[in-house]
């Protein structure tokens, strides 16, 4: 009686031991960069641990990948990717980790917005993969919320693939998130009602908001040569003054991953306000305006409001 | 073309501020490059100013990591560096059996692997560029009052220290037998060294502003062996490369940024004065006309 | 009131001594040769005396306030450097003259270059003298530095024969005008000649005093015979003076 009562006892002590770390065994989820990191964190909740290779602030487009990166790749069970040409590096590091994770590229089906040729620019001398977007495809499609809504579904597909049984949650998150989405959505929309047409443009030293443009109806003028790369040549300088002169152009905005003075120096003799800071490619940290999405957006196209309505500066 | 004489050399410069000012710094870097170039050229030193260069890095690196692009915290961080890597190679040189060059070597090396980690922390390789390459067209008046200091403080110490600096490269035994000044003067004219570079960088960043002042001064080698016209011809020719450089970045439709615009032409200037410089330069090599009398 | 005095003076490198226990005097206003064979410590007394040399040990004394000119042996001259003929005498009277003083007096310039044979030469780059008339405008620079002790070292070597008799013409000017000279020579003859005093060593002083005493046949003999090599193995030296 005893042995098999003691022998019960370890069973079903055995079979407990496990139940607590099978639940606590989360999906882990490499994202490439800090935007996506927050979709991937809003869908995927608790049933996921988070690795973000390009943090707040850092530019992926010249990222350089370290050995932790490469550890988090090979540990991971989902990539997830911007895709359009974003991640030059990526391809590199999915096989120098041997990482036998799937790629999830968050923009698949997305309506691929071709970035006007002349528009190219490159990212420093040593990055072999020049990120040249003449002719090619705006990978910055998360500037327009609809098309981060895609991005939310297809993250939340990817997710259930790689882990059935958190399908319900995945599910309720998503949907939950996208009314967010939504709103906000409404929010940009109304905010550039407020502001008088024929002031609707603005210069920034990035190529980013292509999407932004499209869908929201402002002009972005984004010079070659004057963006994360480290040289601008005069005649680009030049010719950006000059049509922000002649165009009337009301605000011009820095942006969190360049060098400030030029674009000052830009505003002042164009006669543009200097509109403050567009975050463009990056999430701020946790404690700065663009800590998640939703507050990026916010953040910029108050900015955006604030510098272009007409008033007292 | 179609543009007029007008268009092609005055009015980039009338027009646009940033022009203007971009004329204004490389002019007052050409200005007080030039002699401090002459005299690292004159004492085979032309290697130590491009060993200076990236020593600078990790002190402004600190500064940036300090106060993101703050002139001032990056101007001090680069002036420290640069005067402990010379002092350090003074010392080390003097107390071991290195010589200076050696020594020079491994402490601006050690330097720049500093300086590169340091950026990488806080920043990402965008911002190394940044403070790599600097950039000549946004030059506020933080900058230029900066250059202009510099320039100053140059001219004057120069003038100042030019005899016993002379002495110092000719017969430093000499030197050291009248007077006592010998080391004083040979840190001060390092120290210049250094002040230049770092007033530099913020134009040209730490790879180029060494260039403003070695490549002019190589140039004026070539078409003289007197040091009062080496001087002036150095500053001459920087002034030049910088002008020229700029206004070729302007109209180019290759859109060649303009720092390397800047140092490309002082290049073309060097290359040009090894055919065509009085002194020894080739194609006078090639008719040599027939000997004087006496 | 001698010109410079030596109390067991020792000279040397990382211990070893290149010459030791050296005690004397140069008079003033004295013309002195100071000889003997290579490595016998001649160069090292010389620098000594000039000052870029710290004694291990002993003492040396100057005159008060004399003024030291000191011709190296190998001026360690950069001749590629752009200066004129002028500018190399010139620096001559820098000590007197300091940062900012008008080196006016051009015709003291000009004067010595011409009083060692070198008129004309004013203009001329120094990359594109011969070794001779190199020397000669070294001299004229010591000329300038009107000094009350002059030191030379080897002056003479791998120079002419003209250049030579019209440097030893300004050196016995010097001595006329009450200055001190040591030279380091390697010539007995024009020692004999123009040299009334002659230290003679070999690591230590083998004989001091006239000329005509100094080098007789023994006192040479002695010194050939003094080791020229540092002692890898020496102890301490216990000698007294």
């Amino acid at each position: 009686m005893t042995l098999s009562r003691r022998a019960l006892l370890c069973a079903s002590v055995l079979l407990v031991l496990p139940t607590p770390l099978l639940a606590q065994e989360k999906l882990a989820v490499v994202a490439s960069f800090s935007i996506l990191g927050d979709f991937v964190r809003e869908v995927g909740g608790d049933r996921v641990s988070l690795t973000t290779l390009v943090g707040p602030d850092g530019d992926a487009h010249v990222y350089s990948p370290t050995p932790a990166d490469a550890k988090a790749m090979a540990a991971a069970r989902l990539v997830i990717t911007n895709g359009l040409k974003f991640e030059g590096w990526m391809d590199r590091l999915v096989k120098s980790s041997a990482s036998s994770a799937p790629v999830a590229e968050a923009t698949r089906g997305i309506a691929v917005l071709k970035a006007p040729g002349g528009h190219g620019h490159e990212h420093g001398k040593k990055d072999k993969h020049g990120h040249d977007h003449s002719g090619q495809a705006d990978p910055h499609a998360w500037q327009s919320v609809r098309n981060a809504k895609l991005y939310v579904t297809n993250i939340r597909d990817a997710l259930i693939a790689a882990d059935a049984a958190g399908k319900a949650s995945y599910e309720a998150n998503a949907t939950a998130y996208l009314a967010k989405l939504d709103a906000l959505d409404g929010e940009v929309k109304a905010s550039v009602a407020r502001i008088p047409a024929a002031s609707r443009k603005l210069i920034t030293s990035h190529d980013a908001f292509g999407h932004f443009a499209r869908d929201y109806g402002i002009a972005f003028l984004a010079p070659r040569g004057i963006s994360t790369e480290s040289e601008a040549s005069a005649k680009d300088v030049a010719r950006l003054i000059k049509q922000a002169r002649e165009q009337k152009v009301g605000a011009v905005f820095l942006e969190n991953i360049t060098n400030p003075r030029l674009i000052e120096q830009i505003a002042k003799e164009s006669g543009a306000r200097v509109g403050g800071r567009l975050y463009s490619d990056a999430l701020s940290g946790p404690s700065g305006p663009a800590g998640t999405y939703i507050q990026m957006i916010q953040h910029n196209i108050r900015a955006i409001e604030k510098a272009l309505v007409p008033g007292p500066a | 073309m179609g543009m007029n004489l007008y268009q092609l050399f005055l009015a980039p410069y009338v027009e646009f501020d940033f022009m203007r000012r971009a004329l204004v710094g490389i002019t007052a870097l050409a200005l007080s490059g030039a002699p401090v170039g002459v005299f690292l050229m004159l004492r085979r030193m032309s290697l130590t100013g491009d060993a200076m260069a990236h020593a600078i890095l990790p002190g402004a690196a600190l500064g940036y990591l300090a106060a993101g692009f703050s002139l001032p915290a990056m101007t001090l961080g680069g002036l420290a560096a640069g005067v402990i890597v010379a002092t350090l190679a003074g010392l080390v040189a003097r107390l071991s059996v290195l010589k200076e060059d050696a020594s020079l070597a491994a402490f601006y090396l050690i330097s720049l692997a500093l300086g590169v980690a340091i950026i990488s922390m806080k920043g990402s390789a965008v911002d190394l560029f940044h403070v790599l390459f600097g950039n000549v067209l946004a030059l506020d008046d933080q900058v230029l009052l900066l250059l202009a200091a510099v320039t100053t403080a140059t001219l004057v110490i120069m003038s100042v220290i030019y005899r016993p600096l002379v002495m110092e490269c000719v017969d430093p035994g000499f030197l050291k037998s009248v007077s006592g000044m010998g080391s004083t003067v040979h840190l001060a004219f390092l120290g210049l060294a250094v002040l230049n570079l770092v007033a530099g960088f913020s134009a040209l960043g730490t790879l180029l502003a060494v260039g403003m002042m070695m490549l002019p001064a190589a140039t004026a080698r070539l078409w003289t062996a007197d040091i009062t016209w080496l001087i002036l011809l150095a500053i001459f020719f920087g002034m030049v490369a910088g002008y020229g450089g700029l206004t070729l970045s302007y109209h180019l439709d290759a859109g060649i940024p303009s720092g390397p615009a800047i140092i490309l032409a002082a290049g073309g200037a060097y290359i040009a004065s090894l055919f065509l410089g009085r002194q020894g330069g080739w194609v006078w090599r090639l008719l040599p006309g027939r000997h004087l009398r006496g | 009131m001698n010109a410079i005095h030596l109390d067991n003076m020792t000279l040397g490198y990382d211990r070893h001594p290149a010459v030791h226990h050296l005690s004397g005097h140069f008079a003033r206003g004295s013309l002195t040769a100071i000889v003997g064979p290579n490595g016998a410590g001649k160069s090292t007394l010389l620098k000594g005396i000039a000052g870029a040399l710290k004694p291990l040990e002993g003492s040396l004394r100057l005159q008060e306030r004399a003024r030291l000119a000191y011709l190296p042996q190998s001026a360690d001259i950069d001749q590629s450097f752009p200066i004129s003929v002028y500018d190399l005498v010139a620096m001559g009277l820098w000590s007197r003259r300091g940062l900012f003083g008008r080196i006016g007096s051009s015709h003291r310039i000009a004067a010595a270059i011409e009083a060692v044979g070198l008129g004309g030469f004013e203009a001329r780059v120094i990359g594109t003298l011969s070794g001779g008339q190199m020397q000669r405008a070294l001299f004229a620079r010591l000329l300038l530095q009107d000094a009350d002790i002059m030191l030379l070292d080897e002056p003479f070597t791998a120079i002419d024969s003209k250049t030579t008799s019209d440097l030893l013409a300004l050196v016995q000017r010097w001595h006329d005008e009450q200055r001190t000279v040591i030279a380091v020579l390697h010539d007995l003859e024009t020692v004999r000649l123009h040299f009334p005093d002659t230290l003679l060593i070999a690591r230590e002083a083998v004989s001091w005093g006239a000329t005509g005493d100094v080098l007789t046949p023994s006192n040479l003999l002695k010194a050939r015979r003094m080791i020229e090599a540092f002692d890898n193995g020496a102890s301490p030296c216990s000698r007294a003076a």
